[in-house]
């Protein structure tokens, strides 16, 4: 996950342009090998077992390792081996960006190193995505401030950034986020969640963008733009969000409750409230994905 | 799985959902299917067909999957009502058994947890 926000930091300190990004990450998606085919590699799961864990994976906010240990599929001695021979990230990475000939690889180092620094990361923490840190990283990159509503906003994201990873893929880069003022054009969906941590989730992008992300959620080949392609993306937002107020409730027992989503319906924009752009750039486009938030709380 | 068609009503207010369930239930058992998009509906058509089993989401417009479990267990104390939902708060889950449902799925839902929710409605029934 550390990556994805690292290519962001080359886009913005002028190590790549975005063409670039969106290049490199179309090909870094070929070259990630997943714990779950390691695993079979090395004998220690069955192609059966890694398929139960991928279900399980599907329906709460856990790593694969996690949950293999939780099964008895795994020891943590195993986990910590097969992260070890795991690729990192940032490793597929840099060498897909000096292979399509982007940045070589003393350029990545240098800006690797500043970029930990900034963040106080070790090159660990990109081998293991440990929810806490995810959290505290989120917190930096977003310069949320330690209030109690930005402390949700922050699980918030997290979960967004894990429900992606699962339903769409790993090819995107977060963008900062940024206040607006009035929404980008394109398609809109939208879902209430109401309770003590009242906001609206939005998604927005073009049609192409939309075609791709529905294509990808439902894995399905949608040609064009019809309900299903709707359906998809409403049925994301409303997964997301449900996975948020279950993990809300069970972790922090915090009640909140949905509304059912909407898709493409003009919604006034509240002057009581602000708005928070956090764009996120796919190798097929870039959804922007808006979340309300109430005017009392100091920053993002 | 079993030779006599089972009859399920699946209400989700998503027409995605709703077909991928369909296709999922087809493959694993003789069954005929009846699509309703809310509460509402989905009482008006177990009221006439009486379905097998009947599958819940839980958010939807015009009449939530809590409202409708309860009024369908007012109609027919013997339904057998599952909710497939993609929130799983304790108290959700606790006003959906207290209404009557059987069982709890939460989405996205996948083919081994179908199979459960069959087999479980055949000793059920058996």
């Amino acid at each position: 996950m550390y990556t994805k926000f690292f290519g962001n930091y080359l886009l913005n300190n002028g190590y790549i342009t975005s063409e670039q990004l969106i290049s490199a990450l179309e090909v870094q998606g070929n070259y990630s090998i997943k714990l779950g085919v390691l695993a079979i590699h090395a004998g220690y799961m069955t192609s059966s077992q890694v398929e139960d864990v991928h279900i399980t994976q599907t329906h709460n906010n856990k790593m694969f390792g996690e949950i293999a240990i939780e099964k008895g599929y795994l020891t943590q001695e195993q986990v910590d081996d097969l992260l070890k021979s795991q690729k990192p990230d940032y490793l597929v990475f840099s060498q897909t960006l000096n292979d399509l000939g982007y940045l070589d690889a003393n350029h990545f180092e240098e800006a690797f190193n500043d970029y930990r620094k900034k963040y106080k990361l070790s090159k660990d923490d990109f081998s293991h995505s440990e929810n806490k840190k995810l959290i505290d990283l989120i917190h930096t990159y977003y310069n949320i401030t330690e209030d109690y509503l930005s402390n949700f906003f922050a699980q918030y994201l997290s979960i967004l950034f894990n429900n992606i990873i699962r339903f769409i893929g790993k090819d995107f880069t977060p963008h900062p986020a940024k206040k607006v003022k009035i929404f980008p054009d394109g398609h809109r969906t939208y879902q209430k969640i109401i309770g003590e941590f009242p906001t609206i989730s939005y998604y927005i992008s073009d049609n192409n963008t939309l075609i791709s992300f529905a294509s990808r959620y439902a894995q399905e080949d949608f040609p064009e733009i019809d309900e299903y392609v709707e359906a998809s993306v409403e049925d994301f937002l409303n997964l997301h969000n449900g996975l948020f107020i279950t993990t809300m409730s069970n972790e922090f027992s915090i009640e909140l409750f949905l509304e059912p989503p909407c898709s493409n319906t003009r919604l006034e924009l509240n002057n009581d409230k602000d708005y928070y752009e956090i764009p996120i750039t796919f190798s097929f486009g870039t959804v922007h994905f808006i979340v309300e938030r109430t005017r009392t709380a100091q920053a993002v | 799985m079993e030779s006599k068609s089972l009859d399920i009503l699946i209400c989700d207010d998503s027409i995605l959902s709703r077909r991928q369930m369909k296709i999922m239930l087809t493959s694993i058992t003789n069954c005929n299917i009846i699509e309703a998009e809310n509460g509402e509906v989905a009482i008006e058509k177990y009221k006439k067909h009486k379905t097998d089993i009947v599958f819940l989401d839980l958010v939807m417009p015009v009449k939530d999957g809590i409202t409708a479990a309860e009024e369908l267990k007012k109609f027919d104390s013997d339904v057998y009502m599952i909710v497939a939902s993609s929130v799983g708060t304790q108290q959700s889950i606790k006003k959906a058994l207290t209404a009557g449902v059987k069982d709890f799925i939460q989405k996205p839902v996948d083919k081994t947890q179908l199979i459960r929710i069959v087999d479980a409605f055949l000793d059920w029934r058996n």
